[in-house]
C-alpha cells in the first residue's frame, strides 16, 4: 500500500515538471526534479501553486485493494475457500521453539486420496500446500483481504503465567511438591 | 542510570522524583521483591529473584538446549545438556536448576558452553542406538535435532571389544505406550510426569550409572488415564505410541488443529492425517483448557473413527434389515414420513452433536410445528432451569481451578469424567496446597481428599451450617463447588442443585470468583442448552410421536419400547451403535474430525473443529443433511453455507460464534432466588457416579466403543487388577 502511494507521488512530481523521468530510474534525476519544483513556486500564480501542491499530496485509495480479479486465482478458490489465521503452537513432542512465534494462514482441507500408482497422497486442491507466514495478525488479515478470501482467526492462548522454577521444592519437607519417586 | 537501593531512598538520601516513585511503588506492593538484572549473552534482562538461568534466557529469546527440563514438570537437573558458562565461574552451570544471581553474565554460546554440550551429546550418543531410520520418534526427536545442532561432527565411539552398545530390555507398560528402553537417555521426564501430574507413583529408576533403568521394577501396567502424555514428553524414542507405531512419519503427515469432543472439556488437539486417514491425535497447547496434556480416550480412540462407521444411507425393509440406498431414496422416504407426521415429530440430540446440526434440526422441527427437541442428558428444570446459563456452566473456568484454596466435589469423579480438570485439581493440590473434599462414592482421584460420605443430605447440612465442613467452606477465600451433571440427572436433581446454588451464593464474596460449577460429561450439552433444547427425554416418552429424529443419540436412553409402535425412527450420526440399531432410516453424518463445527465446552467456551479428513463413503456434514431434508419436506431452511448457518447461530446466541472465548454467565443470585421455589426434597439415596474405576473410563461413547485400542485398554486394566502385584 505505502509503496503504491510513494510511486504515485513520484510520478506526479515528474509529470508536473514536464520532463518525464521513468520512475525510480535514477535518484539523482529525482533530486534534480525536486529542487526545480521548489524554485518554481515563486514564478507561478496562486491557482497553479495550489494545483501543484495538490498533485504532490498523497492519494488515498478508498477501501482495500482487491487483487482477486487480477491475481489469476480461479474464482472458485477465492469465493469458496476459508482461510484460517493462527499462531502455531509449540509441538508438544519437542522442546524447540524456533519454528513458532509467528502468524500463519492456511486453507480449509479438501478431499485427499491415496494415489493408486505409488500410494502417495493426492489432492485436487492447489491451495492445500499453501502456508504463508506473517509477523503479525494484521498483516495476515490484510493479505487475505487483498486476495478476497474469507478468513477467520483462531484464538490461541499460549501465554503461560511465569513462575520461577525451583530445584529445592523437590526436597521440601513440608510441601506436597516433595518428590516421592526417583 | 543511577541505581539507589530502596532503603537509601526511604532514608531520605538525595533522591530524584523517579527514585521516589520507585520507593512508593515498592511500599504499595510489599510482596514483590526487587527484580535483579542479569545478562544473557550480553543482553540485559530483569528477572524475579529465584528465576533460573534457563528461564531468564528464555525471556530474551535465547533457547538453551535441554532434555530433562520441562516447564510443566519439576526440575530434575540430570541430563546436563543445559550447561552454560557463567562469567567468573570456573565450571559450567546447569541452567535449568541454577537460580540467577545479581549481575551474572551468562554466555550461552561461548567456547566452554559449546564444549560442554558437545561432551554431553557424545556421552548420550555412546549409549544411544543409531536406529533413527526405524525409530518412530525420527523427525520429531529432540536428541536427533540437538545432536545436529550441538553434537560433534565425528564419533570417537569405537567398540573395542565388539560387545555392542548398551542394551536394555523393553518393558511392557500397557497397550498404549510402546517402550524401547535401549533408547532411553534417563531424563526421568516420564517418572516426574507420572508422580506429579498423573499421580501414579509406578515409574522410577533402578540401578546406577550405566546400569540405570527407567521402569516399573515389576512388570506392571501404567494405570493412568493420562498415560499417553509420556509419549509426548519423551525427548527420544524410548516411549512411543503403540497404536501409531510404524504407521507414519512426522514429515508425511498433515496436521490440522481441532477440538476434542470425547469429554466436555474441549481439549485442543492436532489431528495428524495422511491420505484421508487419521493417523494420530496429539494435544495442542491451550493454557486455558488442557495446557499441553491430553487424556487417553481423546488421544487413542481415533481408531474408532475407522470402524463401525455408517458410510451410506440405509432404510429398514419389511424383514427388519437395514439396506443401503442412495441419498435421494433415503431423503425422499424420510421426507415423506416427516411430512406425514406433521407436528408429532421429536428429536433427541446425542453427545457428539455440533451446534450447527443442533440449530438446523431445531429450526426444521420448529418450522414443522414441533417443540419436542431434547438432549439425551437431563438437567433439572425446577427453579430457573436452563434459562440462566450460570446454572449449568463450569462458571469459574478450568484454569482458575488452580487458584482455589478449597474445592468441594459433589457427585462427580473428575478423574474419569474430565481427566484434564482433574489434572488441574491435582496441580492445585500439589503446588497451591488446595484442599479437596468429595461427596459421593469413594474413588481414587490421585490426590488426597476429605471424604464427606455419599449421603446427599450432607449437602443440605453444609448449606444449613450443621456440618463441620460448613465452617471450612466459610473460611475459604476462594472456594469452589464442582457438581457433576450426572448427579443432577437424579430425581431429586432440582433439590440438589437448589441447595448448591444457595450454598454458593452464601459463599460468594468476590464478583469475579464463581463458586458454583457444573461439570458436564458430553461435548454437546452446553451448546444444546444454549440453543434451547429441553434437557432429558421425558417429553419424548410422553408425547405420542410419529417420527423420532435421533441426532447421534447413542447413549442408550431410549428404546423401541418407550415409543409408540408405529413411530418411525430416523438416526443421523456417524457410528452404527445403539441409535442406528433401533432406526428405520439411517442418514450417515460426519464425525468431529470430518467437519468444521462448533462445540461449546463445559465452561461455555465455544470452539470449532476443523476438517481433517473428508467423511467416509456417502457420509455428509450433519447440518447439510438436515438442510437437504428441509427442502424436500417443504420447510426450506434459510442457510446454504457455513457462514450463513453461523450467522443464524449468532442470531440466537452470539457467544456460539465467538470462538475461543468463554462467555461468562452471572445470574447466580437470581437463579438461587428462583430455585427456592423448588418443592422437591433431597432423598436419601446415596450419591453414585457411573465411572468409578479406570476400566469404566475407556469405552463410554459410540467412538470409543468402536475403538479396538480402547477395548485393549479395558482388557489390560482388568488383567492388571487380577494380578498379584496390583
Amino acid at each position: 500500500m505505502s509503496s503504491t502511494l510513494l510511486r504515485l507521488k513520484q510520478v506526479s512530481k515528474c509529470a508536473v515538471n514536464g520532463n518525464w523521468v521513468p520512475r525510480a530510474l535514477s535518484t539523482s534525476a529525482q533530486r534534480l526534479a525536486e529542487t526545480t519544483l521548489k524554485n518554481d513556486f515563486a514564478l507561478l500564480n496562486p491557482e497553479d501553486v495550489e494545483h501543484k501542491k495538490k498533485l504532490q499530496e498523497l492519494i488515498t485509495v478508498e477501501g482495500t485493494t482487491d487483487l482477486s480479479p487480477i491475481s489469476g486465482v480461479p474464482e472458485e478458490h477465492i469465493r469458496e475457500r476459508r482461510v484460517r489465521i493462527y499462531e502455531p503452537a509449540k509441538n508438544c513432542m519437542q522442546s524447540g521453539t524456533s519454528n513458532i512465534g509467528h502468524w500463519q494462514i492456511d486453507f480449509d482441507t479438501r478431499e485427499r486420496w491415496e494415489n493408486p500408482l505409488m500410494g502417495w497422497c493426492s489432492t485436487g486442491d492447489p491451495l492445500s500446500n499453501m502456508q504463508v507466514e506473517f509477523s503479525s495478525k494484521d498483516d495476515a488479515i490484510d493479505y487475505c483481504e487483498k486476495n478476497g478470501w474469507t478468513w477467520f482467526i483462531q484464538k490461541s492462548s499460549l501465554e503461560k503465567n511465569f513462575k520461577p522454577k525451583n530445584y529445592g521444592v523437590n526436597f521440601a519437607w513440608n510441601k506436597r511438591t516433595r518428590v516421592s519417586t526417583k | 542510570m543511577l541505581r539507589l537501593t530502596v532503603s537509601r531512598a526511604l532514608n531520605g538520601a538525595k533522591s530524584s522524583p523517579t527514585c521516589l516513585s520507585v520507593a512508593s511503588r515498592y511500599q504499595s506492593d510489599q510482596k514483590k521483591p526487587d527484580k535483579i538484572e542479569v545478562f544473557i549473552d550480553d543482553k540485559p534482562v530483569l528477572v524475579e529473584p529465584g528465576t533460573t538461568v534457563l528461564q531468564a534466557a528464555a525471556m530474551v529469546g535465547v533457547e538453551i538446549p535441554r532434555f530433562c527440563y520441562h516447564e510443566r514438570l519439576a526440575v530434575a537437573g540430570n541430563c546436563r545438556m543445559c550447561l552454560v558458562e557463567v562469567e567468573k565461574s570456573p565450571k559450567p552451570v546447569a541452567a535449568c536448576a541454577m537460580p540467577v544471581m545479581k549481575g551474572w553474565r551468562v554466555k550461552t554460546d561461548s567456547e566452554m558452553t559449546r564444549k560442554a554440550r558437545e561432551g554431553i551429546m557424545e556421552f548420550l550418543l555412546v549409549n544411544h542406538p543409531l536406529d533413527c531410520p526405524i525409530c518412530d520418534q525420527g523427525g520429531e526427536c529432540d536428541l536427533q535435532d540437538q545432536s545436529m545442532a550441538f553434537g560433534s561432527d565425528r564419533s570417537r565411539f569405537t567398540d573395542i571389544d565388539f560387545s555392542g552398545k548398551r542394551a536394555v530390555e523393553d518393558k511392557d507398560i500397557g497397550p498404549l505406550v510402546k517402550t524401547i528402553m535401549t533408547r532411553c537417555i534417563h531424563c526421568t521426564r516420564c517418572i516426574r510426569f507420572a508422580s506429579e501430574v498423573a499421580g501414579i507413583n509406578d515409574l522410577g529408576t533402578t540401578g546406577r550409572g550405566n546400569d540405570m533403568q527407567v521402569g516399573t521394577y515389576i512388570e506392571k501396567l501404567f494405570m493412568s488415564e493420562l498415560s499417553g502424555n509420556i509419549i509426548d514428553l519423551c525427548p527420544v524414542g524410548a516411549l512411543t505410541s503403540k497404536p501409531y507405531s510404524f504407521t507414519a512419519r512426522p514429515w508425511e503427515i498433515r496436521k490440522v488443529d481441532s477440538i476434542d469432543v470425547l469429554d466436555a472439556v474441549g481439549s485442543n488437539i492436532i489431528v495428524s492425517t495422511r491420505t484421508g486417514e487419521v493417523m494420530r491425535i496429539v494435544p495442542r497447547v491451550n493454557e486455558e483448557i488442557n495446557e499441553e496434556w491430553l487424556a487417553d480416550k481423546s488421544r487413542f480412540a481415533y481408531d474408532g473413527l475407522k470402524r463401525q462407521r455408517l458410510v451410506t444411507p440405509m432404510l429398514r425393509d419389511n424383514n427388519g434389515d437395514l439396506n443401503p440406498v442412495d441419498w435421494e431414496a433415503a431423503l425422499i422416504t424420510v421426507a415423506k414420513v416427516v411430512k406425514h407426521a406433521g407436528n408429532s415429530i421429536g428429536a433427541i440430540a446425542g453427545g457428539f452433536a455440533d451446534a450447527e446440526a443442533l440449530i438446523a434440526l431445531k429450526d426444521l422441527l420448529n418450522r414443522l410445528g414441533s417443540e419436542h427437541l431434547c438432549t439425551e442428558r437431563t438437567f433439572p428444570l425446577d427453579g430457573s432451569g436452563t434459562d440462566l446459563r450460570s446454572s449449568y456452566l463450569l462458571n469459574n473456568k478450568i484454569a482458575a481451578v488452580e487458584e482455589a484454596d478449597l474445592v468441594l466435589l459433589v457427585g462427580t469423579n473428575p478423574r474419569f469424567e474430565a481427566p484434564l480438570l482433574n489434572a488441574r485439581l491435582r496441580k492445585a493440590w500439589v503446588h497451591n496446597e488446595t484442599d479437596v473434599a468429595l461427596i459421593g462414592p469413594q474413588v481414587d482421584l490421585t490426590y488426597h481428599y476429605e471424604h464427606l460420605g455419599d449421603d446427599p443430605n450432607v449437602l443440605r447440612k453444609i448449606n444449613e451450617g450443621d456440618h463441620e465442613f460448613a465452617d471450612k467452606l466459610k473460611r475459604a477465600k476462594k472456594p469452589l463447588i464442582i457438581i457433576g451433571a450426572e448427579l443432577l440427572e437424579r430425581k431429586d436433581g432440582g433439590a440438589l442443585l437448589s441447595t448448591v446454588q444457595n450454598l454458593s451464593t452464601k459463599l460468594n464474596s468476590n464478583e469475579d470468583w464463581k463458586v458454583l460449577n457444573v461439570l458436564h460429561k458430553v461435548a454437546s450439552q452446553v451448546a444444546a442448552l444454549d440453543i434451547g433444547y429441553n434437557p432429558g427425554i421425558d417429553k419424548i416418552k410422553s408425547a405420542d410421536l410419529k417420527v423420532l429424529y435421533l441426532l447421534g443419540a447413542d447413549g442408550d436412553h431410549i428404546n423401541k419400547e418407550d415409543l409408540p409402535k408405529d413411530c418411525f425412527v430416523i438416526y443421523q450420526g456417524h457410528h452404527g451403535d445403539r441409535g442406528a440399531a433401533i432406526a428405520d432410516a439411517v442418514l450417515p453424518g460426519a464425525a468431529y474430525t470430518e467437519k468444521q463445527a462448533t462445540y461449546v465446552n463445559t465452561e461455555g467456551r465455544a470452539q470449532q473443529t476443523l476438517v481433517a479428513v473428508s467423511p467416509p463413503g456417502r457420509a455428509r456434514e450433519d447440518w447439510k443433511i438436515i438442510r437437504a431434508l428441509s427442502e424436500i419436506v417443504g420447510a426450506k431452511l434459510p442457510y446454504d453455507n457455513l457462514n450463513q448457518i453461523r450467522d443464524r447461530l449468532d442470531e440466537i446466541a452470539p457467544h456460539l460464534t465467538r470462538y475461543g472465548n468463554a462467555e461468562s454467565a452471572n445470574y447466580f443470585k437470581q437463579a438461587a432466588e428462583l430455585s427456592k421455589k423448588t418443592e422437591s426434597a433431597i432423598d436419601c439415596k446415596p450419591i453414585d457416579v457411573k465411572i468409578k474405576e479406570l476400566q469404566d473410563y475407556y469405552m463410554t461413547d459410540s467412538i470409543s466403543r468402536a475403538s479396538p485400542t480402547m477395548a485393549k485398554c479395558v482388557q489390560a486394566v482388568l488383567k492388571q487388577k487380577q494380578s498379584a502385584c496390583n
